[in-house]
């Protein structure tokens, strides 16, 4: 009885491989798998894997001692996997030996396993091809990780009832492969590079060598669909067809050329202004357009006003909580890029992104957004920014696969971690950075002037004297290092400060530098980031981590006047594993904290521009909102919006880092469910904590202050009616449920445990 | 008439004061009683009663003196007890004696009150030391010292001049802040004060009078041993007497050197000095000077100094041109000690003496009663100061360390009158806070009396009328101060800034404060107004110029009964006084000093509204809601209109609970 077998997914894709190519790729090592014995249709024995070139076998992978003799073969050594088919082998009686050689594209003995069971199952099933044994025992002798499903549709030919998915035991329908999927597996051992050698290849003949050929009728491949009628009309609006002013076509040259074949053919003129200067044919041209909407009602501790209250009755620290925030902002971009950017790095790239932000909050108490306690509660206010103003160009590339260096001078987008702990911000900077062996080395290394930031919107105040801040970071990355699958990041970063002299006071009238701590004297710093970080899986775990060691002085500790060491670490990691379309993550955070506030060693740990994507980011409470710290100091935060480290400064944005600060710690477990393509939740339950209060407790002359800042409990549904990225929605809710210490510090004339924040978020973007 | 067109004239007048010749090194033992053992039931450690004898003056004195020469600064130094006695005044040869008050931040044309004041020494004798001006100076800034700290802070002038100025700290990025928490404290300890003692009376008796107030010129420290404060230096040697307006640079100051190397040995304990507490999250100036900075050598015995590098001089009113030695705070010769049980409930209390072993100011009854229906009874006199002496037990000091310790504060209570119905302290409460919270209660209760308006329209001083008159127009009330609102000192403090509201840049003063173009230390409205008069009469006095001192009995203001007005030891413009009520009449005042603002503001606000919910209806307590200083909306150009706050209470108040808001809906 014919058994078809293809639906064994990894014997087919064994038997794709043609044995030259096998032969050609894995001349060195040469696995087997040899079948001993096969005692019963249900008892399948496989005695052994070993190598026969080079190397010992592990024990370990050796599921059972080699025993038999190789006695009967059921076709010839070497005979291709492809060949092999349960035809082959009926007519075998039980007992039948069988030694198949192998040669897998791993030199990986649990592979080699798995390839070789499919076949010991196709003689297995072919020596019993009793309907029973399909769907029945035989199936208790597969390993676990075999595990065969069917494409979805497909029933085999043979009429047998078969389930629909084979399911091995301790394998619930859930932990099946469809057909043709490949979950991640722990890959400890990268394949060989591929090299492709074409013996004999010739080069195919040039388009010239076929005289009665028409001309090519088009001048570049990007035109190459809507010659073939496969493209829509252009539409400006349209950014999903092909669009000139989203860089999927170039833009024309006015040479005289072109303007009087324009001219000739009717078309449209070429309106690319002469005055660029452009030359060539591959300039593109992208525009960019996105409409951020915020409306964000949230409650946090706010202090009344020392000189006046809006209500009276105020009799204490503490007034009404409730506030309501509400944003739009504007991004308007425009990119000229030369270079046929969807086949290699682009030679020269000129991008502009400016962010128009409006914004409006209100707050029930006076003094909160303005210094001057006679202004209303509520302000207005409006800023143009300039997010990217930069100039690429493409050094060198240094191999055939385009392995590059590449310059980028002027105010661009940068992150020293994958998760933007350190350093996430556009600024003016310049940066070298490149990529080597196939891009599984990067590179970057880069000075930045930093910008000074507007008060109310954040964004780049161009218009501004630059701090005297200067940010010099190196890092390389290293793809699958140390284990496959994962990203390796070496990280270098100098934070140079000298702002002693400076007196900084915002738009609101609130002084942000030096801030009002200790002293209040200006200060200046130099602090190393020393980091490493890594992104990607172990196996079956996604993992990004990243850790930190700050070590440098600040010339001026503000709570003695002296020179003091800067020494804080940092770690922070979150592990999380893909079940179907869940995504379950824990998140674990250290942030030291300054221990002894009077002596000479600033143990708290702060970043230079913290924006980090973590533990929920700005769906959580404590990351979005900020927490003024009544009390302990006039205009200081306890942490910064989009902040998660405690880092009592002045401003996140126009502050000097502070490394006399309470440190941060972070336990949290979040889950992302892909309910739809379109709608996503995501919910993450936090508990943070100071790392050590004896800052807090110097400068709030109070003793123990706990540690415990509470549950931080959200949730968020993300909306994209069109299941793209053009337009998301976004809606998150959190909670703060105080802990100890944080009650110790704050509360509210409501006198709620709890604090919550709503995020409303639309973007639009072209 | 300004005031400093009348003192313009002293300085030709040509002085002859006896010098005295020091160096006698007497050892006078002074008799320092074991401290009392605390049953296990007491908040509060009883200092250690400790004191300076004559040798220790004169060490302290030598240092100085010894850092002076290595300076070539020759000083005026004073030396005083934990209570104010002036222990000794030195003069060293060539030393410049005159005191000269910096004009109005604006110049001379807006001088009002003290500033501008230019005080010449009296012309040279044979032996050139004689006591001029900076022996005042010099005797303001060790009161100072002595007088801010305790054992659990230590402040300096410098410290002082740091919590008095518009903005907190001064600095140029503090500008749009809020004033200093303790602005107008310097005008406390007057000469003229009816609580303070003066030399001459009974024995030791503190607290003393300074002649200037408290300084904010850098050069006094308070002075410990054995870990317990027992006094405080001072030196002029520059013969400005003035302030720092900004603390962010780091002054060389000659006297700072020179008063911090007389400390020498002298040191407070570790961890409590200024610069070890914050206020706000700021914290506070102890001393730009440091030990690395001191030029000076080992000082000498101070008997070969005196009478070579100068002399020990008597100035009139303080000290007999001779080291005496300090009486021991805490003993009844200190004029401060334990209460008895009969004069105080709480066995933590400390009290008034008159040295004889009388409470000076005993619990007692209103003295009204001829105006006021139902005036203060005992009791009630008894459970405002119990009650605002519990919530003192559990709150959390703002100055203290280490931290958690408790509040330590002076609590007064007063009648309509000003009458003092009672003082109570906790053993080691700063004593500035004596006079200051007599201050309170008296101005909380002065400007909620019907009769404010008109007593101040009354007032001789002809720009106190003109204050009141301005403050109809700032309130746009021609009732205003007519007993229609409940003022506390925070509400009063908060119109009698050069800013309106306080700290708010660009906007005209409050209706009792100088333009910030007039405005100084100096001269800060209605409260140095008040009282410049006296302390003008006070130094005419030391100096010769005059042979009447000012009387016990602060400010012109009209009596309310034959020989006594409601303002005996002048205002206060800082929080920390509450008007007393029953029902919908005020009744009197309570006045808390010694810790921070708002614990000052808690501990009398809440032991009012407890000794209320104590004795039940009718009786005393805060005002009503209705009344009180935050509903009334000041109109100000163009913005909001402000409300004056009525108490503020502090964060996380307590050491036994966790509470918060605690003054919230009382």
């Amino acid at each position: 009885m014919a058994i078809d077998l293809s639906f064994l997914p990894t014997f087919a894709a064994l038997s794709i491989e043609s044995a030259t190519m096998r032969k050609h790729r894995f001349d060195d090592i040469t696995h087997e798998a040899t079948l001993t014995s096969i005692l019963s249709a249900s008892e399948l024995e496989l005695s052994g894997i070993r190598e026969t070139e080079g190397g010992e076998t592990d024990p370990a992978e050796v599921i059972i001692e080699a025993s038999a003799a190789e006695t009967i073969l059921p076709f010839p050594i070497g005979t291709s996997g492809a060949d092999i088919t349960a035809s082959n082998l009926i007519g075998f009686p039980e007992g039948t030996a069988a030694r198949i050689p192998i040669e897998v594209a791993v030199a990986d003995t649990r592979q080699a396993t798995q390839l070789a069971v499919p076949l010991i199952t196709a003689l297995a099933s072919a020596t019993a091809p009793t309907d029973e044994a399909v769907g029945g025992s035989n199936d208790a002798t597969l390993p676990d990780a075999f595990v065969p499903s069917f494409p979805p549709g497909t029933v085999p030919e043979s009429g047998v009832q078969t389930p629909d998915v084979i399911v091995a035991p301790g394998i619930s329908a859930e932990g099946a492969l469809l057909d043709g999927r490949r979950r991640p597996g722990d890959e400890k051992v990268l394949p060989d590079p591929v090299t492709q050698t074409n013996i004999g290849a010739v080069r195919p003949p040039p388009p010239s060598a076929f005289p009665g050929d028409p001309e090519f009728p088009i001048p570049d491949r990007f035109r190459l669909a809507s010659n073939l009628g496969l493209a829509r009309k252009e539409k400006f609006l349209d950014p999903y067809n092909q669009n000139t002013f989203k860089g999927d076509k170039p833009v024309c040259i006015p040479t005289d050329e072109e303007v009087a074949r324009r001219a000739a053919a009717g078309e449209s003129k070429c309106r690319t202004p002469k005055f660029l200067g452009l030359k060539g044919d591959d300039w593109f041209f992208v525009l960019t357009g996105v409409s951020d909407t915020i409306v964000e009602p949230r409650t946090f501790p706010i202090p009344v006003s020392v000189q006046t209250t809006e209500r009276p009755r105020s009799n204490d620290v503490f007034g009404k909580s409730q506030s309501l925030v509400l944003a739009q902002t504007f991004l308007f971009g425009a990119a000229l890029i030369k270079g046929q950017t969807a086949y290699k790095p682009p030679d020269v790239e000129y991008r502009a992104l400016l962010a128009f932000n409006i914004n409006y909050v209100n707050v029930p108490e006076r003094r909160v957004l303005s210094v001057k306690p006679s202004k209303e509660s509520n302000r207005f206010d409006y800023f143009l920014g300039v997010q990217e103003l930069f100039y690429d160009v493409h050094w060198r590339n240094v191999s055939d696969r385009y392995d590059f260096d590449s310059f980028r001078f002027g105010i661009q987008p940068f992150q020293q971690d994958f998760r933007g702990f350190l350093f996430n911000d556009n600024q003016l900077g310049v940066r070298l950075f490149g990529i080597r062996d196939n891009n599984r080395f990067q590179y970057n290394l880069a000075a930045f002037w930093r910008l000074e930031k507007d008060t109310n919107s954040g964004l780049n105040a161009v218009t501004m004297r630059p701090r005297d801040d200067y940010v010099i970071a190196a890092n390389v990355y290293r793809q699958d290092f140390p284990v496959v699958g994962l990203t390796s990041q070496v990280s270098v970063t100098l934070n140079i400060n000298r702002e002693k002299r400076q007196l900084e006071v915002d738009d609101n009238g609130f002084p942000v530098r030096p801030a009002l701590l200790g002293t209040t004297r200006g200060r200046n710093y130099d602090v190393t980031y020393l980091g490493y970080s890594v992104d990607g899986r172990i196996g079956r775990v996604n993992l990004t981590a990243t850790s930190y060691a700050a070590l440098g002085t600040d010339r001026n500790s503000f709570f003695t006047d002296q020179k003091a060491k800067i020494r804080s670490f940092f770690f922070a990691a979150e592990p999380s594993i893909d079940i179907n379309y869940l995504r379950i993550r824990l998140a674990a955070l250290y942030a030291s904290g300054d221990s002894k506030p009077f002596d000479n060693v600033e143990g708290g740990f702060d970043a230079i521009f913290e924006n980090p994507i973590f533990a929920g980011a700005d769906t959580s409470y404590f990351i979005r909102q900020t927490i003024p710290f009544a009390g302990g100091g006039r205009a200081v935060a306890i942490n910064g919006r989009n902040g998660i480290l405690n880092s009592l400064r002045s401003s996140k944005e126009q502050g000097q880092s502070n490394f006399n600060n309470p440190g941060t710690m972070l336990l949290g477990v979040g889950v992302d469910a892909d309910i739809t393509p379109k709608f996503r939740l995501t919910g993450n339950v936090n508990h943070l904590w100071f790392e050590n209060t004896a800052t807090l407790q110097a400068l709030r002359v109070e003793g123990s202050i706990p540690k415990s800042i509470g549950y931080d409990i959200s949730a968020a549904a993300i909306f994209r009616p069109s299941a793209i990225q053009n337009v998301v929605f976004r809606l998150s809710g959190a909670v703060l449920q105080s802990g100890k210490g944080f009650r110790d510090l704050f509360a509210s004339a409501q006198r709620q445990k709890r604090f919550y924040s709503v995020l409303f978020n639309a973007t639009a973007s072209f | 008439m300004r005031v400093t067109k009348s003192i313009s004239g002293l300085t030709a007048i040509a002085f002859i004061l006896a010098s005295c010749g020091g160096g006698t090194n007497s050892t006078t033992p002074v008799a320092v009683s074991p401290p009392p053992t605390s049953p296990p039931t007491r908040a509060f450690t009883v200092p250690a009663q400790e004191s300076l004898s004559v040798a220790d003056v004169q060490q302290v004195m030598a240092q100085a003196i010894t850092e002076a020469r290595a300076r070539n600064m020759p000083a005026t130094i004073a030396v005083t007890d934990r209570v104010g006695n002036v222990l000794g005044v030195f003069v060293m040869v060539g030393a410049n004696r005159s005191l000269s008050i910096p004009n109005a931040p604006g110049g001379a044309t807006f001088n009002n009150d003290l500033q501008g004041l230019s005080l010449q020494a009296p012309a040279a004798t044979a032996s050139d030391t004689g006591a001029g001006p900076s022996a005042a100076g010099a005797i303001a800034k060790a009161v100072t010292g002595a007088y801010l700290s305790s054992g659990g802070n230590a402040f300096s002038t410098r410290t002082a001049s740091q919590i008095v100025q518009q903005n907190f700290p001064p600095s140029p990025n503090a500008v749009g802040l809020e004033s200093g928490p303790l602005y107008g404290v310097q005008f406390s300890q007057l000469p003229c004060s009816d609580l303070s003692q003066r030399f001459g009376g009974p024995a030791m008796i503190g607290p003393k009078r300074s002649p200037l107030g408290l300084s904010a010129d850098a050069g006094g420290f308070p002075l410990y041993k054995n870990g317990v404060l027992v006094g405080g230096v001072g030196v002029m040697g520059d013969g400005v007497y003035d302030f720092d307006t900004n603390i962010l640079d780091v002054e060389s100051k000659d006297e700072e050197f020179i008063a911090l190397a007389a400390t020498a040995n002298f040191l407070p304990p570790a961890g409590i000095t200024a610069n070890f507490i914050t206020v706000d999250g700021t914290s506070l100036r102890y001393s730009d000077a440091t030990a690395s900075g001191f030029r000076g050598a080992a000082a000498p015995a101070f008997s070969t100094l005196a009478g070579t590098v100068g002399n020990l001089v008597a100035v009139t009113g303080y000290n007999a041109a001779t080291i005496v030695a300090g009486s021991a705070y805490g003993s009844e010769n200190s004029g401060i000690r334990a209460s008895t049980t009969t004069e105080f409930a709480n066995p933590d209390a400390f009290i008034l003496t008159n040295g004889s072993g009388t409470n000076r100011f005993p619990v007692r009854a209103a003295t009204d009663g001829a105006v006021t229906a139902q005036p203060i009874t005992a009791a009630e006199s008894r459970a405002l100061l119990e009650e605002a002496f519990l919530i003192m037990t559990r709150a959390r000091a703002q100055i203290r360390r280490p931290l958690d310790s408790r509040a330590q504060v002076t609590i007064s209570v007063v009648d309509t009158y000003g009458s003092v119905l009672g003082v109570v302290r906790s053993p080691d409460a700063p004593i500035f806070g004596t006079d200051v919270s007599l201050q309170k209660a008296r101005t909380a209760a002065f400007f909620t009396n019907a009769n404010a308006s008109s007593e101040l329209l009354a007032n001789p001083t002809p720009r106190i009328a003109d204050m009141m008159r301005t403050a109809r127009i700032f309130f746009n009330d021609p009732n205003a101060f007519t007993g229609r609102v409940a003022f506390t000192n925070r509400a009063i403090g908060n119109i009698a800034r050069p800013f309106f509201p306080d700290g708010e840049q660009e906007r005209p003063p409050g209706a009792f404060s100088p333009s910030i173009q007039g405005f100084s230390p100096f001269s800060v409205g209605i409260q140095s107004t008040l009282i410049t008069e006296n302390i003008v009469q006070n130094v005419l006095f030391i100096l010769g110029a005059s042979t009447t001192d000012t009387p016990q009995r602060c400010t012109r203001s009209p009596d309310v009964i034959p020989g006594q007005n409601r303002l005996q030891n002048g205002i206060q413009i800082f929080p920390g006084g509450e008007p007393i009520y029953r029902g919908n009449v005020l009744v009197g005042g309570i006045g808390v000093s010694g810790d921070g603002i708002d614990q000052d503001d808690m501990i009398g606000f809440l032991g009012a509204n407890n000794a209320g919910l104590r004795l039940g209806a009718n009786s005393v307590g805060n005002a009503p809601f209705a009344v009180r200083s935050d509903n009334v909306r000041v109109p100000v150009t163009g913005r909001d209109p402000v409300r004056l706050r009525y108490v503020g209470c502090p964060f996380a108040p307590f050491l036994d609970t966790a509470e918060q808001n605690v003054c919230q809906g009382r």
